[in-house]
């Protein structure tokens, strides 16, 4: 299998994994130049062997803290991604069903166009204090964070994949018979779902940066609990291990997500 | 008399543009008879396809009136149709394709996998049925898009230059293949630039002026439909002689 680029460029899946390998070595070697040229006292930067020992600490349910504050970092990420999740799939669906009714009738996706952009320019941590007063201090206020910072990229790929979706196969579905609810079905759902996840891919990426933001209130059995907790006690080296923690399964929750987008569109650039 | 399966009276139709209207065809009497193979020729602009369109329900005549079967037309009622691009849905095998529309043609559910091999073999298909649209050549999916034309069992089957994308030995061999679909009662109406293809396949020949589009020329094909090899009939002097007589019209009306 090879990875493609538009300009035709390929790299066999060994080499590319070669090539991570080698950039996160390097970049880990690079930090950890920096903490023994001393720029900086350990405090404001710790190294990577010190945020190692954070994080078998923290893993630890038996050293006392029962890990980190009371949770293992397991079980803060287990906290975290379910938030993430209920709030990218409430997110999803909501956006796909808006996305598609805004790409199916023009009257709809002139008015509700300029709310969806609206909500997209807002930073999650602006409007959390309306949810905090709506929904109070407990789970639902951080999932719906999660919801309204999802949907709308689902919404707008949607609306632009179903608007976008080639008049031919609709044409051709409907010359065959097909109902308007066949021709969206059948025609306009696959011709759209390569778009559609790729709006779902930015909307998982939404949802679990703004996991920090959610976990600013009442949320320290989180990951991004754990990290303000830190920020607090100056523990810098907990501050970064909370940043990879979420950094490297953010990672591993996009290529999932990639792997799904080449599944369901093999078709793509082909057809 | 056989019953009328297509009827055109009148027919004109206009597209608009900006402010002014633009006739792209007619006046234009027409009429296709059940078992008819009528092929359409005529120079570009001159409003074949949308013929086609108005004969499939996609679009009304500005004035006039288009039946088929006795009533006008909709999209997917009555009639299958081949386009010019196999438009086949990417994201299904072949087979997959022909099984929608016998779905969308309200074939049960059991029945649908042993049609769609009868479809597929009809069109010489029936090993490629699990194959992905974009594994296959041109010409194979322009059969397997001429298959799921004929899922619903259409009683008229229109095509708009099916073939006008495919290298010339391909489209000889389907050519032979689509003399056979006017087999029984169904009518066919088939639009080409091309003389040699439609005095091949034709019962009659319709040469459609420059834009707007009219009947420059109306002429039956008396050529035998079977029991006559392909090459033996496309070398005969009858078929010259018509060929020479289409192509003239089709002179005549170019600009």
């Amino acid at each position: 299998m090879t990875q493609n680029d538009p300009t035709g460029a390929t790299l066999s899946a060994a080499h590319s994994v070669l090539v991570r390998a080698a950039a996160v070595v390097a970049l880990i070697g690079l930090w950890q130049m920096l903490v023994l040229a001393e720029f900086w006292p350990p405090v404001v930067l710790p190294g990577p062997g010190r945020v190692w020992d954070q994080l078998i600490t923290a893993s630890d349910a038996g050293n006392g803290q029962g890990g980190y504050a009371g949770s293992t970092v397991a079980e803060r990420l287990a906290v975290s991604l379910r938030r993430v999740g209920y709030g990218s799939a409430y997110g999803i669906v909501i956006g796909v069903g808006l996305g598609l009714v805004m790409g199916l009738v023009p009257l709809v996706r002139a008015v509700a166009e300029p709310f969806v952009t609206f909500l997209r320019a807002l930073p999650p941590l602006a409007y959390l204090s309306l949810l905090v007063i709506w929904f109070g201090i407990d789970e639902e206020p951080k999932v719906y964070l999660l919801v309204v910072a999802a949907f709308p990229p689902v919404a707008v790929a949607t609306a632009a994949a179903v608007t976008g979706v080639n008049r031919q196969y609709v044409e051709a579905a409907h010359a065959l018979g097909a109902t308007r609810l066949g021709v969206v079905a059948t025609v306009v759902l696959p011709a759209s779902a390569p778009e559609i996840l790729t709006g779902v891919r930015l909307a998982v990426g939404v949802a679990y940066s703004s996991v920090v933001a959610a976990e600013t209130v009442n949320g320290a059995d989180g990951i991004g609990g754990m990290v303000l907790n830190a920020q607090r006690y100056n523990q810098t080296s907990v501050v970064l291990l909370g940043l990879v923690v979420i950094g490297v399964t953010g990672l591993l929750i996009d290529t999932a997500v990639l792997a799904l987008h080449r599944a369901v569109s093999p078709w793509r650039g082909r057809a | 008399m056989a019953e009328p399966l297509v009827e055109l009276t009148g027919v004109e139709h206009r597209y608009r543009a900006k402010r002014t209207e633009v006739p792209v065809l007619g006046p234009l009497d027409l009429r296709v008879d059940r078992g008819e193979f009528l092929v359409v020729v005529g120079p570009s602009g001159s409003g074949k396809s949308t013929l086609l369109r108005l004969i499939s329900g996609f679009e009304r005549p500005s004035t006039g009136e288009v039946l088929v079967l006795g009533r006008a037309p909709a999209p997917g009622r009555d009639v299958g149709t081949v386009f010019q691009q196999p438009r086949l849905f990417p994201w299904q095998t072949a087979g997959g394709n022909v099984g929608t529309a016998l779905r969308w043609a309200g074939v049960p559910r059991a029945d649908r996998p042993q049609r769609t091999r009868e479809l597929l073999g009809q069109v010489g298909l029936a090993e490629l049925g699990a194959r992905r649209t974009w594994e296959i050549s041109g010409g194979q999916q322009q059969r397997v898009a001429i298959a799921r034309a004929l899922a619903a069992r259409p009683t008229l089957l229109l095509m708009d230059e099916p073939f006008a994308a495919l290298d010339a030995l391909t489209r000889e061999r389907l050519q032979e293949d689509v003399r056979s679909l006017t087999d029984g009662d169904r009518g066919v109406v088939f639009v080409t630039h091309s003389v040699d293809e439609a005095v091949f396949l034709a019962d009659r020949v319709v040469v459609l002026s420059d834009r707007p589009g009219r009947v420059a020329l109306d002429l039956p094909v008396p050529l035998p439909r079977s029991g006559v090899p392909a090459d033996q009939l496309r070398g005969s002097a009858e078929f010259a002689a018509l060929r020479g007589e289409v192509a003239g019209a089709v002179r005549a009306v170019a600009v």
